[in-house]
């Protein structure tokens, strides 16, 4: 039972990033349909960054960087140029499989594929914390991003609740008109929310490629970020309510892996589409008894 | 006017020019036979997809000019084999199983190209052909050595693509040959062979099931089974060089599989006018080119964990398939997934 939550803690982590910096994006006005492609450019950010200085905190702000500056994209496009948000996001998703692809291809020259192997981000046990039975084990005995998701629902939560930035922030998702009258610029203020969910949907990616894998390998994200994009709506935009949600369909893969075991005279593509299916049947039950911020979408 | 005349008369040399351009680019081209692959993924995934690219390079020192195309969509599959087998390419690869009905439906506009499909199970004549390994004798050699390494006799494979005829083969043949002996296996199918944390994450769950040597056929998501292995500090198989060097303690052996001579030995074929239209698969039972061997380095069938006892057994199995003493045919109830 350990072992299987461990499982979930270790697959919702990136989720959780994902989602936090979908809810900055969307409680300001802007869908986060481009979670993907900002998970993806932060994970190839990570391992080149790395492998480039050596340093490991310099591949995580690296990986910042590079889901930055794919959320940097989407903000121009679709908050200075007022495009559509979900049409913006898909077409990031898909540059960033490209770009990623081709950095890869420039980086290994003509010399055939560049192959980066790293040893993944190390485990840090909490001292003290991590020797108590069972808790410990499960929940102070992880590598340094785990604990940086944990702190970030705690940030997130509270500057969304606690600071002016935050009350503005969702101001500017709800309506954006009384924000420009209070004397605030409401555009400016999305393009940062964007920018800032890229840096966080980045260290998403940075899980997956340099504390789980070690390595960076084309699309490796693999459906991520639209998961915590799933994540982020049946959390109601809640930060907690998010890394819940996340650490549901992270409950709901380690089932599905264990479920194969136990022999069940069901196909294998069956039970690989449990995650999806509980997303969906989530997102059906909740309907839409959730209330969007109210400007979302909405070009200023 | 006197300008447009000017002009005229260089529109008219840069045509001449470019006519003739094209004759001698286009005989130079027909002087030397053509070969052409089909990936359907990107040529640097360090992964799959740059095996291919890797293949049809092999094929220049057999006299070929190659070229690739990348990131093929299955709804493009069709256009794209027609489009190199216009250009006059002798050869049109296709670098999956996939690419066989595409080829199919191409191949009788274009007698006299050859179509591979690499990794392919099925064939038509006379011109479209498959070429794959015998993945049954190799996964049934990676179960015998499991089975033999393991301590706790609980053994493991993580695969992808239920039902497809190489992966039912190899995890077939592992099942069959390590609970053979005396081994408790489970299979597990992950979504896909490129997520190398999915495959962490299986590898682990098996782990903690007591397996204590992992094989696989994944892809790019072969690097998450070995990282899972090494830091679990148990033992695995892989499928390549990279994956030694990621562990070599724990690594015991690879199957690395040999396409350049795979496909070099029909290629020779093709060049001298003769045509394929079956599947072939290569093995220990067909001679010299036996499609892939179990490597650990360039020069070691086996890493330092292996015993010299068990490498003996696991090379007789070998000696068994070349001389047909022992066959093997495993089923989809074989590669089932589960123990």
């Amino acid at each position: 039972m350990i072992d299987f939550l461990a499982a979930a803690i270790r697959i919702a982590t990136p989720l959780i990033f994902a989602a936090l910096g979908g809810i900055l994006s969307e409680r300001a006005g802007v869908f986060a349909v481009g979670l993907e492609g900002m998970m993806l450019l932060g994970a190839w950010a990570a391992v080149i960054g790395t492998w480039g200085t050596g340093s490991e905190m310099a591949g995580i702000a690296a990986a910042a960087a590079g889901g930055a500056i794919a959320a940097l994209a989407i903000a121009i496009v679709t908050v200075r140029y007022r495009a559509d948000n979900m049409v913006t996001g898909l077409t990031v998703n898909i540059l960033a499989l490209g770009l990623t692809t081709y950095l890869m291809r420039i980086l290994s020259g003509s010399n055939g594929p560049v192959s980066v192997h790293l040893d993944p981000l190390p485990m840090m046990p909490v001292p003290g914390l991590s020797q108590i039975p069972v808790v410990g084990t499960l929940l102070f005995s992880h590598p340094p991003l785990t604990y940086l998701a944990v702190i970030g629902c705690v940030l997130l939560a509270f500057v969304l609740t606690r600071t002016q930035a935050g009350l503005l922030l969702c101001a500017t998702g709800e309506n954006p008109e009384a924000v420009f009258a209070a004397g605030a610029d409401p555009m400016r203020i999305r393009m940062l929310a964007v920018i800032a969910c890229g840096g966080v949907a980045g260290l998403g990616g940075a899980v997956i490629s340099l504390q789980q894998v070690g390595t960076f390998t084309d699309g490796m994200t693999g459906g991520r970020g639209y998961l915590a994009l799933a994540s982020l709506i049946v959390g109601r935009w809640n930060p907690w309510g998010a890394a819940a949600a996340c650490l549901v369909f992270g409950a709901a893969e380690a089932f599905e892996l264990r479920l194969q075991s136990y022999g069940i005279p069901v196909s294998s593509y069956i039970v690989q589409m449990a995650p999806y299916l509980i997303a969906l049947g989530v997102l059906a039950l909740l309907g839409r008894t959730g209330k969007l911020p109210a400007a979302i979408g909405k070009p200023l | 006017m006197m300008t447009l005349h000017r002009r005229r008369r260089h529109l008219s040399a840069a045509t001449v020019f470019a006519v003739l351009s094209v004759g001698i680019f286009s005989g130079s081209a027909q002087a030397q036979d053509k070969a052409a692959i089909l990936l359907p993924g990107s040529a640097n995934d360090q992964s799959w997809n740059a095996l291919g690219y890797a293949i049809v390079k092999s094929l220049e020192p057999h006299g070929f000019t190659t070229a690739y195309s990348e990131n093929v969509a299955d709804a493009d599959e069709a256009e794209a084999v027609r489009d190199y087998a216009g250009q006059g390419y002798s050869i049109v690869l296709g670098h999956s199983g996939r690419f066989v009905s595409a080829m199919q439906q191409v191949a009788p506009d274009f007698p006299k190209t050859q179509f591979i499909a690499v990794s392919g199970n099925e064939g038509a004549e006379p011109n479209v052909m498959s070429v794959d390994y015998n993945n049954a004798q190799f996964g049934c050699q990676v179960g015998l050595l499991a089975a033999r390494m393991s301590k706790t006799h609980k053994v493991g494979g993580i695969y992808g693509l239920q039902g497809v005829p190489n992966i039912t083969a190899q995890a077939g043949g592992f099942r069959v040959c390590a609970e053979k002996a005396g081994a408790q296996v489970t299979i597990l199918y992950i979504k896909d062979m490129e997520d190398a944390a999915q495959a962490k994450e299986a590898a682990f769950s098996m782990i903690a099931n007591g397996a204590d040597v992992l094989t696989g056929k994944l892809n790019a998501a072969e690097a998450g089974l070995v990282q899972a292995a090494k830091e679990k500090q148990v033992y695995v198989t892989g499928r390549g060089f990279d994956q030694t060097a990621i562990a070599p303690d724990l690594v015991l052996t690879n199957i690395v599989e040999d396409w350049p001579s795979m496909i070099g030995s029909a290629a020779d074929q093709v060049k001298q006018g003769k045509l394929f239209g079956t599947f072939v698969q290569y093995g220990y039972d067909t001679g010299k080119t036996t499609g892939a061997s179990l490597k650990y380095s360039a020069d070691k069938p086996f890493g330092p964990a292996v015993t010299q006892a068990v490498a003996k057994d696991v090379e007789a199995m070998a000696a068994d398939f070349a001389s047909g003493t022992l066959k093997i045919v495993p089923t989809e109830q074989d590669a089932r997934s589960g123990s």
